[in-house]
């Protein structure tokens, strides 16, 4: 870690470690914000501000990714409250004139992904973490806000459910 | 992870959803110059309150009464007077407070050592 490429006001951070999560970072954002890019990018930006501004702050105490991921989760989480409250203000005024944001075409187009689609949040979450993020049960955990034990049965009751869904193991395995 | 995680994972991995992530640099400056932003919003938001403060402690009304104001001693003392209640009660009212007081009886005769 360059002296230069340290964020001023949290010197455990790197631009340069910043980077190389960004890709994971965005992509773990889209599926924040329901696969819409502007609102995924603007999460991922918002990130960035809090880590530069030092409000969320690293302090070694778990990976770096899984401290990045925590504060974007959180931002969304209280990003869609926000909206959560205001939609139910407003269908209070108009019922019919607010529509659920349909999935875009890319995020139908496979029967697995439909299928953790399906999901309840929670054991969603933890699937994309530890299978498509490579995060342990334990960082995806910290990530959800939810302690390990808690992880670890949403992640056996996803794999179960994903069995289910897709009746056999070797449809997704064969793709 | 066992296998079938494994080819899990690698299956989830090919069939997620993946969107084009914008360039890194271009959402970091952004972040930057949206903090720049927002401490220039801070600083205009402060000096707008402190000259609003300022004009209003200029704008507050002045209590006059505080000012001094000089009193002549002679024109004080002949501007009070003092007299005792019985001088207005007397004369008027014909009100004798020694026609009031009881007669207390004396005895001499004793009883055990004590007056009667």
């Amino acid at each position: 870690m360059s002296g230069s490429d340290v964020l001023d006001n949290n010197p455990n951070i790197s631009r340069s470690a910043l980077e190389a999560l960004h890709e994971e970072l965005f992509a773990w954002a889209l599926s924040r914000s329901d696969y819409d890019q502007s609102v995924a990018e603007d999460l991922v930006q918002q990130t960035y501000v809090e880590l530069l501004m030092g409000k969320a702050r690293f302090e070694g105490r778990s990976s770096l990714k899984t401290f990045v991921f925590s504060v974007l989760q959180n931002l969304a989480r209280s990003r869609f409250r926000r909206i959560a409250s205001r939609l139910k203000l407003a269908s209070l005024f108009a019922a019919d004139s607010i529509q659920p944001t349909a999935p875009t075409e890319g995020a139908r187009n496979s029967d697995l992904w439909s299928a953790v689609q399906k999901l309840p949040q929670r054991q969603r979450d933890i699937i994309e973490l530890v299978f498509c993020r490579d995060m342990t049960i334990e960082a995806a955990s910290i990530v959800m806000g939810v302690t390990n034990g808690t992880g670890r049965v949403h992640y056996d009751r996803a794999k179960k459910a994903l069995r289910v869904q897709l009746n056999d193991v070797g449809d997704w395995l064969d793709e | 992870m066992n296998k079938d995680d494994e080819m899990l994972a690698r299956a989830l991995r090919k069939a997620q959803v993946a969107g084009s992530a914008p360039p890194f640099a271009a959402l970091f400056r952004a972040a930057e110059r949206r903090i720049r932003l927002r401490r220039r919003m801070q600083f205009t938001a402060v000096g707008v309150a402190a000259v609003i403060a300022l004009v209003a402690v200029y704008l507050q009304p002045v209590d006059r009464h505080d000012d001094f104001i000089y009193v002549d001693r002679e024109e004080l003392a002949a501007s009070t007077s003092w007299s005792a209640p019985s001088d207005a009660l007397l004369p008027t009212h014909e009100f004798d407070i020694y026609q009031e007081i009881p007669r207390l009886f004396e005895s001499t005769e004793a009883d055990g050592g004590a007056l009667l």
